[in-house]
Formats: C-alpha cells, sequence, structure tokens
C-alpha cells in the first residue's frame, strides 16, 4: 500500500512536486472557490452590519453580532431544537426500518422480491408538492387508529420514516457482502436476527454513513410536510422558519443569513462525522472477499 | 400444494446456502419488511391513492367532488404551458444530470486522497449540498445580479464579457437555473463516486501499470466500469429527481420570466394552490409519476443488461 | 401450506389497513369541537400576527372568548388542506379579492349587516362590495386601501427636481435616480422604480394594472347579468404596457431582474436602492424604522394619459363553512371592525405593521387616529379615484392569466404587444367561459 502511493487514486496523483501537482493545487483553488465561496458571503452577511441585496462581500465591513441576535430574537433557536428532535428522531426510525428491509431484500432470496424493491422505489417518485393534501389528511387522522399527529413532531417523524433512497442504496451495498462470511457465521451457530446485528451490520458502516448524511439532509430540508404537519408557527422546523425569515419585511437580508448559518452548521457537523466513518468503513477492507 | 413446499424446502438450502441466501424461516423477510411496508403504505400509497381518486373529479369539499372522468387530463395534456413546461423539464433534467455526473466524476478524480488537506478540501465542496435550497435560491440570485455590479458580470467584465441577463433574460434563465443545479447536485455525486473509487481494488491499478496502460486507459477500462453500480444508482436517482424538480426554480424564478424557466412542477403548483384546481394539479402529478415510473423502469432495465 | 400463508396473512392485513383507512377518512369527530377555543386565521408573517395578537388580546379580555389564533404563510395551500379535512377555521382574514374564489368552492358562508353588531358603521358601499355573483354577501369587510407611489423625498432634493406630476415626470425621475447618483457615494448602484415583476401570483398584474387605468384600459368588464368579458385588448392597454415596457427598456429605471421579483424578494426600497415604488401602504412602518420617516414621501399619483386612477384593495373577514361556533365568530367580528379593533390594527403599536390600513368603520378617522399626512393622502386616493378587482369572481386565475402575459410582454423589447394582447384576451375569455361567467 504504502510502496507506491501512485497507485492509490484513479488518476495516479503522486505526492512529489511536479507539473501535474501545480496543475492538481490551481484546480483545487479554482474548484473551492467556485464550491465554497458563496458560504462565506453567508458568513459575512450574517455578521454584518449593513447587507445589501444587491451585492455580496466575501468579509464583513462593520462586523457585529447584531443579525444573529436578532434572528435569536425571532426564535431561531427554538426552531433550531424542533429541528433538531425532529431529525433526530425521524432519522433513527428511518435507519431502523431501512436496515431490516435491506437486509430482508438483499440477504434473502424469496418471492416477490422484486415487486417489494419496486414498490419502495415507487415511493420515491411521488412528488411531495402534490401528495401534500391527502397527506395532511393521513396526518390529521391515521388510518385505522384515528389518531390525529398534527402540531406534534411525530407528524414528520413518521411521514419521513419511510425513504426508497435509504432503503435501495442499502440494499445495493448489501448485495456486495461476500455470501461466505455469512455462511461462515451461520455454521458457528449465529442466529438469523444476531447475523444482522454481529455481521452485516458491521460490514455495513460505510452505508450507514451515507444513509445517514443523506438521510440527515432529507429530513432537514423538508419544507412542505413541517408546515402541513403544524398546529401553530411554535411547531415550526428551522427550515420553514427561513421562510418565515424571508417574508418578514422588518429584517435584512443579514437576519436571513444569520438563521441560514444556524442551519448550516448541525449539517456541516454531521457530514464531518459520517464523512470519517464513511471512509473508515469504506477502507477497512473487510468488504473485500 | 402440499408437496411443492416439501420440495422446495429440500431443494433450496442445497443451491442457496451456497449463495449464503437462505436461513431462517421463509416469514423472515416479510417480517423484516413489514415496518417499512406500513409505513409506505400509509405515508406514501393511501395518499398517491387519494391523489389518484382526486384526479377524476373536480375538487370541492364544501360542495360535494363532481365528477368529470378523464377531463382534467385532457385540460393538461391540451394546455400549451404544460407542454412548454415538459420541455424545459427535459431539457432542465437532461442538462442538469449530465452536467452534474461529468462534474462529479471530475471533482472526485480531482479530490481522491487521505490527506488531510484534500479532506478539508473535500468538505468545503460538500457545502453547497447540506445548505437548505431557499438560501441557495438567496445566494444565488444576489449572484447572478444582471447589472454589471453583479458578482458574476464583475468577473465575466474582467474578461471583458457581459453584463449577462441571466435570471432575468429569457434566453439564459433556464441554462442560468441549470447551472445553479449542478453545482447543487456535482458534490453529491462525487461523493458517492469517491465511495465507488474506494471500492475498485488498487492491485487493479498496479496491474496494469506493469501492462503499460496510461492513465486515460486506465479510467475507461478499470475506473468506469469499476463505477458501474454506482453511477446506476445516481442516474435512476437523478432521473426521477430531475422530472420533479421544484424547489430551485420556485425560489430561483418562480417560472419566469415569460415562463421561461416553467416545469412540470412548478405548473402544478400554481395550477393546484394559486388557481385551487386540485383536480387538474392531481392529473398532472399523475401523469408525470407515469413518466417517471415508466423511465426508472427503462433504465434499470437498461443498466441490468449492460450488466 | 406454511409457507404460503405468509404472504397472504400479510396481503390480508394491507386490505385491512386500506378499508380502515378509507373509512377513517370518511367519518367525523367534531366530539371535541365545543370545548376547543374560536379558530382563528389570517394571511401574515411575523409582523402582522404581532398586531392581530394585540387586537385578540383586546377581545379575550373584554368578551373572555378564547381564540386560537395562527398567521399563515402559504396560506392557499393550508386552507386547501384544512377544507380537505373539511376543518376549515371558524374564520379568517384574506385579500378581498378572493372572495369569489372562496364562494365558489363554498368555503365561506353568508353573512348580512345586520347579524354583526356594528355592522351599520360600515358604508353601504363597502358592504356591498363584498356581494357574490348570487347577490348575497359572503364577507365582512375588515380593511381597505389604496396603492400609492413611494418616492424618495431626499433624493429628489437633492437632484433638485420637482414632485412627478405626469407620466413622463416619472419616467425622467426614474431615469434621473439611476444615472445621477442621488445617494451621492460615487457608485452607478442606485435604480429608479422597485417593481415585483414575477408572474408568480401575477405579482406584476397586481404592480402594472393601475398604470393600464391611468392610460384609460382595462383588463375585464361587466357584461350585464353578472356576467364579465375580456376588454384588454385595446390601444389604451396597449399604451400602458408601452410605457411600462419603456421603464423596462431603459437601463436602470427599474431594478435589474424584477421580472423575477415577488413583493418579499424586492427589497430595493427600504435598502435605499431604488427610489420609486408603487405599492399598498401596509409596510410604511417599517419604511420608517429603515430608511426613516424623513427620507421617503407619498406624492399624488402621477398623470397618466387619461385619469390618476389607482388599485384599490382590501382584506375581507371570511366565516368558514362547518363553523359550530358562529355566534362566537360573529362577536369576533364584530370586535374586529369595531373602533377600538380598528384602531387598534391601524396603530399597530409594537409591530408598526398596520393589518388595518384604511379603516372600514366610518366612525375611525384616519388622520385623528394616525396624525400622518402620508395615510391622508393614501385615503384620499382610496375614496376619490380608486378601482378595485372584480372581487365576486374567481379572480385568481384571471390575475394570474393577466401576470403572465404582462411578464412575457416585458421580457423583450420588441415583442409585439399586439399579439401579446390578443392572445391574453383569448385567455381570459376562455378562463371567463370555464367559470360560466362570460357575457
Amino acid at each position: 500500500m504504502s510502496m507506491s502511493s501512485q497507485f492509490d487514486t484513479a488518476l495516479g496523483w503522486s505526492p512529489r512536486l511536479s507539473v501535474s501537482k501545480v496543475l492538481r493545487i490551481a484546480l483545487c483553488v479554482v474548484v473551492v472557490s467556485i464550491f465554497a465561496a458563496p458560504f462565506l458571503t453567508i458568513v459575512s452577511g450574517a455578521f454584518n452590519e449593513t447587507t445589501d441585496s444587491t451585492q455580496l462581500s466575501l468579509y464583513p465591513n462593520h462586523p457585529t453580532l447584531l443579525p444573529m441576535k436578532i434572528a435569536g430574537e425571532k426564535g431561531v433557536w427554538h426552531y433550531l431544537a424542533n429541528s433538531l428532535v425532529i431529525v433526530g428522531g425521524g432519522l433513527l426510525l428511518q435507519l431502523a426500518i431501512s436496515i431490516l428491509a435491506a437486509y430482508a431484500l438483499s440477504r434473502r432470496k424469496f418471492k416477490g422480491a422484486t415487486v417489494v424493491m419496486l414498490l419502495f422505489l415507487l415511493t420515491m417518485m411521488l412528488p411531495e408538492e402534490v401528495i401534500a393534501v391527502p397527506l395532511s389528511q393521513v396526518i390529521a387522522s391515521l388510518p385505522l387508529l384515528g389518531v390525529s399527529l398534527k402540531g406534534s413532531v411525530f407528524g414528520v417523524i413518521l411521514p419521513v420514516a419511510l425513504w426508497g433512497f435509504t432503503i435501495l442504496i442499502m440494499t445495493e451495498f448489501m448485495k456486495e457482502i461476500p455470501a461466505e462470511i455469512e455462511e461462515a457465521a451461520r455454521l458457528d451457530g449465529v442466529g438469523e436476527l444476531r447475523m444482522l446485528w454481529v455481521i452485516v451490520l458491521p460490514l455495513s458502516k460505510p452505508v450507514l454513513g451515507v444513509a445517514t448524511i443523506f438521510g440527515f439532509m432529507m429530513i432537514w430540508d423538508q419544507y412542505l410536510l413541517p408546515l402541513i404537519a403544524a398546529d401553530n408557527p411554535t411547531d415550526y422546523t428551522l427550515t420553514v422558519a427561513l421562510s418565515v425569515l424571508r417574508a418578514d419585511g422588518q429584517v435584512g437580508p443579514g437576519v436571513l443569513l444569520a438563521g441560514a448559518l444556524v442551519a448550516l452548521v448541525p449539517s456541516l457537523i454531521v457530514y464531518l462525522l459520517m464523512q470519517r466513518s464513511l471512509i473508515r468503513g469504506i477502507t477497512s477492507g473487510a468488504t473485500k472477499g | 400444494m402440499t408437496t411443492i413446499p416439501v420440495l422446495r424446502r429440500r431443494a433450496r438450502p442445497v443451491v442457496a446456502a451456497r449463495r449464503g441466501l437462505l436461513g431462517g424461516p421463509v416469514w423472515l423477510p416479510w417480517a423484516l419488511l413489514l415496518p417499512a411496508l406500513l409505513f409506505a403504505l400509509t405515508f406514501k400509497f393511501i395518499p398517491m391513492v387519494e391523489g389518484l381518486r382526486m384526479s377524476l373529479f373536480k375538487v370541492q369539499p364544501f360542495l360535494g367532488d363532481e365528477w368529470v372522468g378523464l377531463e382534467n387530463y385532457r385540460t393538461v395534456l391540451t394546455d400549451s404551458r404544460f407542454r412548454g413546461a415538459l420541455g424545459h423539464t427535459l431539457v432542465l433534467g437532461i442538462g442538469q444530470t449530465v452536467g452534474a455526473l461529468f462534474l462529479g466524476f471530475l471533482l472526485a478524480l480531482l479530490l481522491e486522497g487521505s490527506s488531510r488537506t484534500l479532506w478539508v478540501l473535500r468538505t468545503a465542496i460538500f457545502l453547497p449540498v447540506v445548505t437548505a435550497v431557499a438560501v441557495i435560491g438567496e445566494v444565488w440570485r444576489i449572484l447572478y445580479f444582471p447589472s454589471g455590479t453583479g458578482f458574476i458580470n464583475e468577473i465575466a467584465g474582467w474578461f471583458g464579457l457581459g453584463p449577462f441577463g441571466f435570471l432575468s433574460d429569457p434566453d439564459q434563465a433556464l441554462v442560468s437555473v441549470m447551472i445553479v443545479g449542478i453545482w447543487t447536485a456535482a458534490p453529491y455525486n462525487m461523493v458517492i463516486i469517491l465511495a465507488g473509487l474506494t471500492g475498485i481494488d488498487r492491485t487493479l491499478y498496479e496491474a496494469a501499470a506493469v501492462d503499460g496502460v496510461s492513465r486515460w486507459q486506465r479510467i475507461q477500462y478499470i475506473v468506469v466500469p469499476g463505477l458501474r453500480p454506482a453511477i446506476s444508482v445516481l442516474l435512476t436517482l437523478a432521473a426521477i429527481r430531475s422530472l420533479r424538480i421544484f424547489t430551485e426554480v420556485f425560489v430561483l424564478t418562480g417560472g419566469g420570466p415569460a415562463g421561461s424557466t416553467e416545469v412540470w412542477m412548478t405548473r402544478v403548483f400554481s395550477l393546484g394552490f394559486q388557481r385551487n384546481d386540485l383536480g387538474v394539479a392531481s392529473a398532472a402529478s399523475t401523469l408525470l409519476l407515469l413518466v417517471t415510473v415508466l423511465l426508472t423502469l427503462g433504465m434499470r432495465l437498461a443498466t441490468r443488461r449492460t450488466r | 401450506m406454511r409457507l404460503t400463508s405468509a404472504p397472504r396473512t400479510l396481503a390480508a392485513l394491507t386490505a385491512m389497513t386500506l378499508v380502515g383507512s378509507l373509512t377513517a377518512c370518511g367519518g367525523d369527530d367534531s366530539a371535541s369541537d365545543a370545548s376547543k377555543p374560536l379558530e382563528f386565521w389570517s394571511r401574515s408573517g411575523p409582523e402582522g400576527a404581532t398586531t392581530y395578537k394585540a387586537i385578540l388580546a383586546a377581545f379575550t379580555a373584554k368578551t373572555g372568548i378564547k381564540v386560537d389564533y395562527q398567521g399563515v404563510l402559504e396560506f392557499d395551500t393550508q386552507l386547501q388542506t384544512k377544507a380537505s379535512s373539511k376543518k376549515l377555521p371558524d374564520l379568517w382574514i384574506n385579500d378581498a379579492s378572493l372572495l369569489g374564489t372562496y364562494q365558489g368552492q363554498g368555503y365561506t358562508t353568508p353573512v348580512e349587516a345586520s347579524q354583526i353588531e356594528g355592522g351599520d358603521s360600515i358604508d353601504a358601499a363597502t358592504w356591498a362590495q363584498n356581494k357574490g355573483l348570487d347577490g348575497k354577501t359572503y364577507a365582512v369587510p375588515f380593511s381597505r386601501q389604496a396603492f400609492g407611489t413611494l418616492v424618495r423625498v431626499d433624493w429628489r432634493k437633492k437632484l433638485g427636481l420637482p414632485q412627478p406630476k405626469t407620466w413622463d415626470d416619472l419616467t425622467a425621475l426614474a431615469t434621473a435616480f439611476a444615472t445621477k447618483d442621488p445617494d451621492g457615494n460615487g457608485k452607478n448602484d442606485t435604480y429608479g422604480m422597485v417593481v415585483p415583476g414575477s408572474s408568480k401570483n401575477g405579482y406584476i398584474g397586481w404592480w402594472g394594472v393601475s398604470y393600464i387605468w391611468q392610460a384609460g384600459g382595462d383588463i375585464i368588464a361587466p357584461a350585464g347579468e353578472g356576467k364579465y368579458r375580456s376588454v384588454v385588448n385595446t390601444p389604451q392597454t396597449k399604451t400602458a404596457l408601452e410605457f411600462i415596457r419603456k421603464q423596462f427598456c431603459t437601463p436602470g429605471n427599474v431594478v435589474p431582474g424584477s421580472l423575477n421579483l415577488t413583493t418579499s424578494e424586492a427589497p430595493f426600497f427600504q435598502e435605499g436602492k431604488a427610489g420609486i415604488y408603487l405599492t399598498g401602504p401596509y409596510a410604511m412602518g417599517g419604511y420608517d424604522k429603515q430608511l426613516g420617516k424623513d427620507k421617503y414621501e407619498v406624492v399624488p399619483m402621477p398623470k397618466g394619459p387619461v385619469g390618476t386612477t389607482t388599485l384599490g384593495d382590501g382584506e375581507n373577514i371570511y366565516f368558514g363553512a362547518g363553523s359550530k361556533k358562529s355566534d362566537d365568530a360573529k362577536k369576533l367580528a364584530a370586535f374586529l371592525i369595531s373602533p377600538e379593533g380598528q384602531e387598534i390594527g391601524m396603530k399597530a403599536a409594537e409591530s408598526k405593521y398596520p393589518v388595518v390600513r384604511l379603516p372600514v368603520n366610518k366612525t375611525v378617522d384616519v388622520h385623528t387616529v394616525l396624525n400622518d399626512p402620508r395615510w391622508d393622502a393614501i385615503q384620499k386616493q382610496y375614496q376619490n379615484d380608486s378601482k378595485t378587482f372584480v372581487w365576486s369572481i374567481k379572480y385568481q386565475p384571471i390575475r394570474q392569466a393577466t401576470g403572465e402575459a404582462i411578464n412575457a410582454m416585458m421580457s423583450s423589447c420588441t415583442s409585439d404587444l399586439d399579439a401579446g394582447l390578443k392572445k391574453l384576451d383569448t385567455a381570459l375569455n376562455d378562463e371567463l367561459k370555464a367559470q360560466d361567467v362570460l357575457g
């Protein structure tokens, strides 16, 4: 592994100083400024005294905490708490449901598996904007149970728990786990559900990382669902609250950007943490038969 | 009826155990799938069926829904704005999917590696993906400000170009929206492709080097085929997402100017919620669902065949 | 047998759930309705909600009736989800021009002036505005307003220009604001007019209709017996569109990119980027805070080729169909239109965002309550020279079609306006026909 780092990457980048390295650095600078520079403007806007809607600055001209303070007065921290509860609960439920389903779909052969997979794929194709009205009826009165989820965090947590994407990527990943590993475990007398817990899950760490990041973002970005599940504005999530801030004519763009920054930080933290587990999982080598 | 299961039960372990795909009772997979199926039924399929029902009615909850048969579908299919919207949706969908896949691939190649600096760079580049779409819209509207003082126009000015109208010019608006879409989706693709790259056996590279294969050939014959599973997932997802594209357009242009960026879902939205016509809106989304299903099935079949 | 039973059980379960859900949809659980507080909504952001809460606090203190209030964004979406489960709020306040839409969908119940305490303190003419197509009254008037032309007075004086009296003056003023650096920062970064020019929700039609009327044009007109016809395809309307296009096609007269902007996305007036804004008076409190009261004026409407008619608009109180609390709802409506309720709504002591713009209660005097010449000017405009959309039909689709057409015509400086108007004319008549009100 260490002897020829040239084989570490697809393009064979070399760590030594060379023309290609200089080129790579130059490209990186361009790429980073295209993708990340707009965020400097969010940060600078969030800490700037006067913010202009026609121009952006990369650094605050008159640094101040005022936009942050106003955003706080507008309840940003409360909305953040709502969002965190929803994303935490929703993500746990989503992962649990998807792991079970993916395990069944990838490691078991049974009649109807293809149909079930197609059903899950179908759920991803529903345009949320339009099932919004019928979905709101379901949330207001759960089928069979008649319980209303409106105004409770479960009004958002339960509907996001099923996401075809997570099931899809987990299934695709678990399929790649060599059958021999499981077989060996079975010979050692490991039970079926324990097999999921001690063999398949640890091997699936990378995909769990991916699923966590994307699941987090999907729930974090929900707009229409928290809106229709809310009973009053104190139930809003941060994403919905951002549009409230945007509609508030008496706060400038600075306050909106301050809110946006608050909304950005948790996603970034999750990405940072999960990226590590993702890479660790993939490079552990356990997946290579 | 009674003999077949017995036969099967005997036969299967022999074939399947080799593949590690059988163990435990037959109801086990269904038990494992039960929570997912229940949630799908409650929160996806019941609303979907209700949506289908609405598409056949003139929806007015307080006056009683009025059966109109396929009239709503006729309205959609004959509406010239829907036809325009379909064109824009396809252009945007294909452009964004291809653009984001290509750019994501390039980013992955550029930033692959385990050094700390690269990790920081990848993180920085991932920022667009984790930002709320509303904020992205806000930032890009300012970047795109269509006078000489606008951010991008000022940069273009250094090269003697512009000023461009971007979102305010009917001829440039769709491309401008597409660029924002690519910008948001490329880092997402990058992460998946990076994961795929890590899965490629390093010894293949070494073996190829021994055989004197060039970098370009290495990409062509080892990397791209190795990425196929990752790419097929990405393409499926992108196809699904791109047809439903809504929020980006809604936030950036609202479908304007002069309807030049109007896509299927913004049209559905303005019919359903701004004109209170849930029946037609449901019909339009049912059609969208149908097309998406067909397309996705076709795509999965195609990728399976090439595999 | 064992092997096949599992899928069957599942299928049975699935079927049960489906059936159960369908029956659950049909049932209604109204048992708890009586003990719940009165449900009241308004289409408001946080500022407006603050003002409503102040009114409601006074109402509850006076009557003991508890109100569950919500300021709702995305009002139409939210109302539709409520309507689909047949649980509309007991009453709500929203644009007067939605009257026909709500009535046509059966969302609202009729009301008469005599049923509301103090109903006679509202002009008969104002009540008459709320008549539906069937001649019954479908809402209680709550607030009225006229659009006004706001101008940065400090900029105007700095450039030594007079108040604009005519369209030409207005054009010249916009050009001067764009080219003569009125804010004196040495940069070419100011513009003439703020225009919410998006076709979303028909915004540009809202803004532009005043100019169409000032040129003697119109959009739809009565054709007798409660029917309407498009009258948009006239030389007069074309004159107005030419005037508007002159603004869009003179660099700087309009803030660049305006064709994609809704009102909440166009903060250029309060940010000191543009100096002219034809808009409703509701945001003036905010401008006072951000710009300063002395920085801008409400000028008398600059005269078009024919007149100075401006868009008059308003908000109504609608009673939700199926409400089991209509007595309490009427009491709340009575308080909302009482002098006390109207004054709290006008002064907006805390948020400075008035939810009552011009009072509908004739015993309330704008000048006495606010003592602000700008509001006096708005009132004068409303009373003397304003015109409203047609509220009794479903006006939203008309506004949407008009907005889309004007947005398209403004996006090119050379397109054929006649062709555009002809197309709009057809679209409007088609829509009227679909609504069964084409005359």
